[in-house]
């Protein structure tokens, strides 16, 4: 009986765990093994670096010549400046959204619903829609504003007073998202778009178990709601915000259908995106950045590991 | 005292109406993808037919002959449904070990499990096609996205169905093995009946994960097994041709699951978070 109760368990949890142990480490020794060799897909003059094979071992040269690649290190500052933005954006509307909806109101069942969908929109229609519809500067609802914008002010140029108001007023260009310096913008608008509606779903949930009692009594002692909100409501959520920022991280960090859609990773590329560049050729290059891309994200998973550990178990 | 409750008077009307608007705004985006695929190509981009237009079906009768439709959206459905299926499958015993007969390493494993979900996809591009197009001659294949849509989602549901069990009382658990009862006859008659609710929103929100994933089922993928991620990326510029036909193959993607997604919100973030959000 006693070893019945031992093995079994084990016996149940085994496929799961053999499953995902060979998921994680056959594709990843083999990354690791490609970062070390000379192996690229076309090569006239050296024919036998495009079958992968120790005596083309190159030691660190794939992570030398990676790092010596202007692309990473643009891609590196791009990845973050493209996270961190994001990660901005949808905490501190997240935050306001959050306390807002929190309240009882007529409708309030299908606000949330209304807030929510985003998220369940899937990525690549995310980026088309957006990309298309609305940012587009000549057919997209930007063009269209912009333009509308534009012939207001022209019809009001000639009155006899606002006229000359209105003559100092320039003539409104739209901004092209899918150019070099604006794309990255496009990709943090649609992607904090879609995944505001998750931080505001999550400090919803936690609001829900704020301590009323030390609300009502900070009320009492004519605690102003600005500092209610500080002082109590914000360390309340101290924890879900740090869930909400790595589990974003990690999301985000492997953007991709974004980048491809948009401007097909042009003036806005990322560490995934440096990846699939690499690997229409050069696979070593294609595995050492895979390499740093696995340092990145294991960083920012030892510390969402421990928040979620904690809890676990009680 | 007048003054705080003029003030609250005002905030009891302002507060619902902020609210109102926010959501309305961020709806907004996904209304006007609707709305746009009810018109016609033409009109779409004429700025006098911008709110008022002849609303036209002809965007949405015509997907299958423009855009294959039905061929991407049966395999969407058919590569979700069975890597969930799967998916649960695997986890349901594997969580029940965990949860009513943990051991010292039970916590590890857990952690570890998770852990595997955060490795970057791009990583492991190039291996993943290499071997599954000159070893394996797998690629492009059904079986294959649905190993990997199992694969990847199966740490969130096992997390998931382990806090759902941790939920139930062991003493119900152990009561049936005073009975007798096989390990097979607990999973079946008591646990399944008992976590039906947390099973079910486990599959919703694994089912919604596969359907919207866009970076494996595009990249394993060219034409047998191509899901519908797969047809709008293909689709991705149409430089305002075809705004009408892009938005109604656009909607006919999303619908299914925005509508599962309303079902299931309060389920997302026990499962996004790991359950430690409560």
């Amino acid at each position: 009986m006693s070893s019945n109760n031992r093995t079994l368990p084990r016996i149940l949890q085994t496929p799961a765990v053999v499953l995902l142990l060979i998921w994680m480490l056959v594709p990843l020794s083999m990354t690791l093994y490609f970062s070390f060799i000379r192996y690229v897909l076309n090569n006239t003059r050296r024919p036998e670096w495009t079958t992968p094979s120790p005596s083309n071992w190159r030691g660190f040269g794939n992570y030398e010549y990676v790092l010596n690649a202007k692309d990473f290190w643009f891609a590196i500052q791009n990845s973050v400046f493209i996270v961190t933005s994001i990660l901005i954006i949808t905490v501190v509307l997240g935050l306001g959204i959050a306390v807002l909806v929190n309240r009882k109101f007529p409708g309030r069942g299908i606000v949330r619903v209304l807030l929510i969908s985003p998220f369940f929109v899937m990525p690549a229609v995310n980026a088309v829609l957006w990309i298309n519809m609305i940012l587009d500067p000549v057919l997209g609802l930007n063009g269209l504003a912009v333009a509308g914008i534009n012939s207001v002010v022209d019809g009001l140029r000639d009155f006899p007073v606002l006229g000359w108001f209105f003559n100092l007023w320039p003539v409104l260009e739209p901004i092209s998202f899918r150019a070099t310096q604006t794309s990255a913008y496009a990709v943090i608008m649609m992607v904090a778009w879609q995944w505001t509606p998750f931080a505001v779903l999550i400090f919803m949930t936690s609001l829900q178990s704020e301590d009323e009692s030390q609300k009502e009594a900070a009320t009492l002692d004519g605690a102003s709601p600005w500092s209610q909100f500080i002082n109590l409501t914000v360390p309340h959520l101290a924890r879900p915000i740090a869930i909400v920022v790595m589990i974003q991280s990690i999301f985000h960090l492997s953007l991709y259908a974004e980048i491809e859609i948009v401007s097909r990773g042009s003036g806005n590329k990322n560490l995934p995106y440096l990846i699939g560049e690499f690997t229409n050729n050069n696979i070593g290059a294609a595995s050492a950045t895979g390499i740093f891309a696995v340092i990145l994200a294991n960083i920012i998973a030892i510390f969402l590991l421990r928040m979620v550990g904690k809890s676990l178990m009680d | 005292m007048a003054t705080v409750s003029q003030n609250s008077r005002l905030s009891n009307v302002l507060w619902p109406v902020a609210a109102w608007v926010i959501a309305l705004i961020f709806f907004f985006p996904i209304f006007w993808l609707v709305f746009t695929s009810f018109k016609t190509d033409a009109d779409a981009v004429k700025p006098e037919f911008l709110f008022f237009f002849t609303p036209t079906l002809e965007n949405y009768t015509n997907m299958t002959e423009n855009y294959d439709y039905w061929r991407f959206a049966i395999n969407s459905v058919i590569t979700s449904t069975f890597a969930t299926l799967f998916a649960l499958t695997v986890g349901v015993p594997a969580a029940y070990a965990m949860a009513f007969n943990p051991s010292r390493h039970t916590k590890d494993i857990l952690m570890w499990m998770l852990s595997t979900k955060m490795l970057p996809a791009a990583a492991v591009l190039y291996p993943m096609t290499f071997l599954t197009k000159n070893f394996l001659g797998i690629y492009d294949t059904h079986f294959l996205v649905i190993l990997v849509l199992c694969l990847i989602n199966l740490p969130i549901v096992i997390w998931m169905l382990f806090t759902y069990f941790k939920e139930i009382p062991k003493e119900i658990i152990e009561a049936g093995k005073m009975d007798g009862v096989s390990t097979w006859g607990e999973i079946k008659d008591i646990l399944i009946p008992l976590a039906w609710g947390g099973i079910a929103s486990t599959a919703l929100l694994t089912f919604i994960f596969c359907w919207n994933e866009a970076y494996w089922t595009v990249r394993l993928t060219t034409i047998d097994a191509a899901t519908l991620s797969t047809l709008i990326e293909g689709n991705r510029a149409p430089e305002g041709l075809f705004f009408g036909r892009l938005s109604a193959v656009s909607t006919a993607a999303i619908a299914p699951i925005v509508i599962l997604g309303w079902f299931c919100q309060k389920q997302l973030v026990a499962g996004l978070t790991f359950g430690a959000v409560k």
